[in-house]
């Protein structure tokens, strides 16, 4: 069913209307606890900073369904090894100064975790790659709960430590700028997400592979036509994920100390990330993250902190009721396409 | 169909790489010591017990050991058993597994020393069989009915925290079993509603109510009328929550902001809320990580608050996880094994506590931890308990005599958590002494009692 | 998906029976102990009879689980919500009741009062499910996945934070809600564990025939349709929307009755079983077992919960230390196995092997039957 330009219109025209709604009673909420233009905008940053570790985690989620169709549950996984595989090799001895121990910690979590996510989709997904959408969503499900016991296994219970970038300490610098406090950590934060949307942009536009990815995702049949195997699109969606999610962990580590259960709650709330952004491109996902991050702060803020997952979930429902197909999707709905139509 | 067998392969490949590597791999929580003290593995040169439940040894033995001094006593006695259950793993085991450690601990001793006297002068070897109760109410109830009905174990110590412990307690109270439990809600011990004393039940935890009076104390040496409260979204927290409320109500007190906070955030909105309540200090009620993460947010947007904890902080992690700067003086009341070293020389409990500080630091390899402290004291209790048994009673019998034990002998006992002096219409005993004051300087706790306050 | 007919009727009539008698033999043994044997000595001291009880009431609440997943397709990620719902209604209105609506304390203490909150309890989850269902059942696949998961977590929020009115707290936050009294019958108590045992075997019994008879019943076809193919379904005039809100409302109901039975069986409710975690180990029962079939639920949720014994009473001595959660890795291994060897199930998958030897077999044989008659 094509929607005419109109339609479209009226369409964000409704979802602007419902966000206002959401901003009058905060606004209201926040004058009531004597808040300032000052506490709204640390509000809205804090949640920013959370948003962009969202938008991290959303963008596997959404490379791994654009190609595959499946909603990898074990993206979180991949955020956790991220975290604590840097942490394990940080913490190991080494005879290179610290501010080159860490990145090159960074960097071999990444290849780790990236090889990890290879492995799992061959051993799991490939196999089952026909089967039903419910016996794919269990399996991944499977793969998180092994992954988090593997966690478990190696690492033990504990909460592990990890040095802010900046000061290579436990104490990270904060900035002060108009009253507002920020973290160096948070432009850390920024910075990746930034740098891994600028990365992936130029690969699914200007190289070969990614313009293959892309074919892939908008039809796979004809993608197979002119020689692009589904197969080895899969093979790359999940190892990309993995590193991007590792990406996230790594970079949200010195902030929330790094365990082996850190995957859990990060990986649904990036889920409800790539929802709101529409699951159908990089930027969406970035959007939705954002998005998330910035409502659920403030909402938590002015109302009862403690119950801040609620309102990430409550915004899923709501999205899934009135606009599944998220920020920026077009035409095919979640009610009207149903990922059996793919490959 | 290939491609099948091949995944099968790389399955069980993978399984047995990782079954061969963490076969001998020191878990993150404890240290294996090198023997495993828990007597049932079925090769022992045990003297007495032929169990026909042999086959559910539950502890971690690496390989069934030669039990040092298992040497057959020539009146060798009925060995007794310990139901032991912390919650070693789950989101309660940052508390459990020093329990679980001291647990350990404890059982190597008893093994080297090949049990307890009785009075009737026969030696009987003491088991601590021990269970995970994974922090999951389920498994708790499921676990302890099988100490109770499969292991015949004489007395209970499980519940790291107050809602497993809850759940113990109607299990041990209709199966008339003796049980101690590590947890802090009085309401463990008395029924909240009708204000009697549960028969069968006793804890060894500190209240967090007393912990909430030496905070009120504090503050209002201070001059602080004007409090926020924030807690972790965990049942520890919220209880620290309304005895402070409690607490502060009486020493006039106001908490002007209250609000919980998630273990796993990464952003704390409550921290703004704390700027503009206006209040003049923040009362955290958190163990760590998560106090440690609420700290920092506040030291952040806030340096000069000062900050009280409650006593579930009184760990070296703590500390190490939120970095010296931000944690220096940082105060809460706490037990008084972690400066046990700056006790005055008259304190009753300090040569058990520096003996204890030395076992476990030696037997784990890690600082010594509150928490182990009250799987100490419950083991301890239970342990002398058992050894005033006579030789002649039944299983019933003794579950009944170690009972009494625990109401009437336990006057004036110095424990790890306090000095303990139960009777029929008071389970626990612990109160504001049991706690002390301390403060964190240099990345450390120190003794900072009421005197030095300014 | 096979319709059923008559052979498989009667074969679910045996399956039913043969079902009926051994967990009566189990229970015999558990409760009279004949020659001192015991429950768990048959099991190597792993199954005890608070496990057959557990396996009894998660049976109860998997056989709405499979009549959702497995017939109807409709993925639900969130099915410890209503599970919890069941419990904590049972829970509060048998302890709190008094403070919170003013109802008398000699109502509270009757025999009757619990019997009604559960009523009460799975009319509420029913129609709680059958509201939300309408509009989130309208969405498909991964979409569905991910609303039952948020609803999983917002109703385990609710119960986790300490909410009240009036100054009086409802739901106990962490620490939940202890003293949940036994279940009565006037005077008769269904307690100890033995009766227990025998009550929650027979409604589990019953909730098994009832689901045996949904399947084959015009609710039943029309689910099988709409699994099928719900643009065909709705061609053939079947009402999508009103019979997939139907089964969402059934399996919650059910799901509030294993609630209900396990708040009376445990004496206290806290979070924690109700969490996003239960959730998911439900789905790996119900796979495991087999989603689309009735068998699957006792079959699935029996085999995890030994699986679970095994690990926690062996592990411990192959890897040093808790083995707690580290049984969580093979249950995902297990979870990943089954799924691509046998996605069926391992019921269904076990059966239907079974059924094309047999058939082979008969094959053969009728080949040399007509090959040894004559052969013209």
């Amino acid at each position: 069913m094509n929607r005419t330009r109109s339609d479209n219109l009226l369409r964000t025209a409704r979802f602007v209307a419902v966000l206002l709604l959401f901003a009058i009673p905060v606004v209201y909420l926040g004058i009531q606890r004597n808040y300032g233009v000052l506490q709204f905008a640390q509000l809205a940053l804090d949640g920013l900073r959370g948003g962009a570790i969202y938008a991290l985690i959303a963008m596997g989620f959404v490379m791994v369904f654009n190609v595959t169709g499946i909603i990898n549950f074990a993206q979180g996984a991949f955020v956790m090894l991220g975290g604590m595989l840097t942490v394990t090799f940080y913490q190991m001895e080494s005879s290179l100064p610290d501010r080159l121990h860490l990145i090159a910690s960074a960097v071999l979590a990444v290849i780790i975790t990236t090889l990890i996510g290879i492995l799992i989709e061959r051993l799991t997904i490939y196999p089952a790659r026909k089967s039903s959408t419910l016996t794919l969503i269990i399996i991944t499900v499977g793969v998180y709960i092994a992954m988090q016991g593997l966690g478990l296994l190696v690492w033990g219970a504990k909460a592990y430590v990890f040095p802010a970038f900046t000061t290579l300490a436990m104490t990270d610098h904060v900035f002060r700028w108009f009253g507002l406090v920020i973290k160096a950590q948070s432009f850390w934060i920024w910075g990746s997400m930034i740098l891994v949307l600028v990365l992936l942009a130029y690969f699914f536009e200007r190289t070969l592979l990614g313009k293959a990815m892309r074919a892939c995702s908008v039809n796979r049949h004809g993608a197979r036509l002119v020689g692009i195997g589904a197969e080895r699109m899969s093979l790359l969606a999940f190892g990309m994920a993995a590193a991007v999610g590792a990406i996230g962990g790594i970079v949200v580590s010195p902030i929330l100390r790094p365990s082996y259960d850190m995957g859990l709650s990060l990986g649904l709330k990036g889920f409800v990330a790539a929802i709101l952004g529409g699951l159908v491109s990089t930027p969406g996902a970035v959007l939705g993250g954002l998005l998330l991050g910035f409502l659920e702060n403030v909402a938590a803020g002015v109302t009862k902190a403690g119950m801040k997952d609620i309102y990430a979930f409550i915004l899923l429902i709501l999205t899934l009721l009135f606009r599944p197909q998220g920020l920026l999707g077009v035409g095919k709905t979640a009610v009207e396409s149903s990922s059996e139509d793919q490959g | 169909m290939y491609r099948k067998l091949n995944t099968v392969f790389v399955f069980v490949t993978i399984l047995a790489v990782l079954l061969a590597a963490c076969g001998g791999a020191p878990q993150a929580t404890t240290v294996a010591p090198p023997e495993q003290a828990e007597t049932t593995a079925p090769e022992e040169t045990e003297p007495v017990v032929l169990e026909p439940t042999d086959t559910q040894a539950p502890e971690p033995t690496e390989a069934p050991t030669e039990v040092a001094t298992e040497a057959v006593d020539a009146q060798g006695g009925e060995t007794y058993k310990i139901g032991f259950a912390p919650a070693i793993t789950g989101p309660g085991s940052s508390l459990g597994a020093p329990e679980h450690a001291t647990g350990q601990l404890i059982a190597e001793q008893l093994n080297e020393q090949g049990g307890i006297v009785g009075p009737d002068d026969v030696r009987h070897p003491v088991e601590i069989v021990i269970y995970d109760t994974e922090t999951n109410p389920d498994v708790a109830v499921s676990v302890v009915r099988r100490m109770i009905e499969e292991d015949n174990v004489q007395v209970v110590v499980a519940g790291t925290t107050t809602g497993i412990s809850m759940a113990i307690v109607p299990i041990v109270t209709e199966a008339e079993v003796p049980y101690i439990s590590m947890a802090s809600s009085a309401a463990i011990v008395m029924d909240p509603d009708t204000g009697e004393t549960r028969t069968w039940a006793f804890k060894t935890a500190q209240d967090n109510f007393a912990s909430a009076q030496w905070q009120a104390q504090y503050l209002t040496d201070l001059g602080l009328t004007q409090v926020c409260h924030l807690s972790e979204n965990s049942g520890y927290g919220a209880d620290t929550l309304a005895q402070a409320e409690n607490a502060f109500g009486e020493a006039g007190i106001e908490i002007v902001y209250s609000d919980s906070f998630e273990r796993e955030g990464t952003e704390f909105p409550q921290v703004i809320n704390v700027q503009t309540s206006g209040c003049q200090a923040v009362v955290v009620g958190a163990i760590p990580p998560a106090s440690s993460n609420i700290s920092i947010a506040l030291r952040d947007a806030l340096p000069d608050i000062p900050i009280v904890h409650g006593h579930g902080t009184c760990n070296q992690e703590h500390i190490d996880l939120m970095g010296e700067a931000v944690a220096e003086g940082m105060v809460s009341p706490c037990g008084k094994v972690m400066v046990s070293e700056t006790l005055p020389d008259d304190d009753p409990q300090k040569d058990v506590l520096l003996q204890y500080v030395a076992d476990y630091t030696e037997f784990t390899g890690e600082p010594v931890n509150t928490f182990g402290g009250h799987g100490w004291d419950a083991l301890m209790l239970a342990v002398n308990a058992l050894g005033s048994l006579t030789g002649d009673l039944s299983l019933d019998e003794q579950r009944a005599a170690v009972r009494d034990y625990l109401e009437n002998e336990v006057t004036d006992w110095p424990g790890i958590s306090g000095v303990y002096n139960l009777s029929p219409d008071d389970h626990f005993s612990l109160g504001f002494d049991s706690l002390t004051f301390v403060k964190v300087e240099g990345g450390k706790w120190v003794f900072y009692p009421p005197d030095q306050w300014e | 998906m096979k319709a059923p007919d008559q052979n498989e009727s009667k074969q679910n009539l045996i399956g039913w029976i043969v079902l009926a008698a051994l967990v009566g033999l189990l229970g015999w043994i558990g409760i009279t102990r004949p020659f001192g044997l015991e429950v768990a000595d048959l099991t190597a001291g792993m199954v005890t009879l608070d496990t057959l009880i557990r396996i009894g009431i998660l049976t109860i609440l998997l056989v709405g689980l499979n009549l959702l997943m497995g017939y109807a397709g409709q993925v639900s990620l969130g099915h410890a919500a209503f599970y919890g719902v069941g419990a904590y209604m049972s829970a509060i209105l048998t302890t709190r009741a008094g403070n919170l609506l003013g109802i008398s304390g000699s109502v509270v203490g009757s025999w009757w009062w619990p019997w009604l909150v559960i009523v009460v309890g799975m009319v509420f989850s029913g129609s709680l499910a059958y509201l939300i269902g309408r509009p989130i059942l309208r969405l498909k696949g991964h979409y569905l996945a991910m609303a039952t998961l948020g609803l999983g977590i917002m109703f385990f929020i609710l119960f986790r934070e300490n909410l009240g009115f009036q100054g009086q707290h409802i739901t106990g936050a962490f620490d939940g809600i202890p003293g949940i009294p036994r279940l009565r019958i006037a005077g008769f108590e269904i307690w100890p564990i033995s009766r227990y045992y025998i009550f929650v075997w027979l409604l589990a019994m019953l909730v098994i025939a009832f689901g045996l008879n949904l399947i084959n019943s015009r609710t039943g076809r029309a689910l099988r349709a709409i699994h099928g193919s719900e643009v065909a379904a709705r061609a053939m005039g079947v009402d999508v929307a009103t019979y997939k809100a139907r089964i969402f409302a059934i399996s919650a109901i059910l799901a509030s009755l294993a609630g209900s039975l396990y708040a009376h069986f445990q004496a206290s409710v806290s979070p924690i079983p109700f969490s996003f975690v239960a959730s998911l180990e439900l789905v790996v029962m119900s796979a495991v077992g087999g989603l689309s079939s009735i068998w699957g639920a006792p079959f699935g949720v029996a085999f995890i919960l030994i699986i679970r014994e095994i690990l926690r009473s062996r592990l411990r001595q192959v890897l040093q230390g808790a083995s707690g959660e580290h049984e969580i890795i093979f249950y995902g291994l297990v979870l990943i196995l089954i799924m691509i060897f046998m996605p069926e199930g391992i019921t269904v998958g076990v059966l239907n092997r079974w059924r094309s030897w047999r058939s082979r077999e008969r094959e053969d044989a009728a080949l040399t039957a007509s090959s040894g008659a004559g052969g013209d």
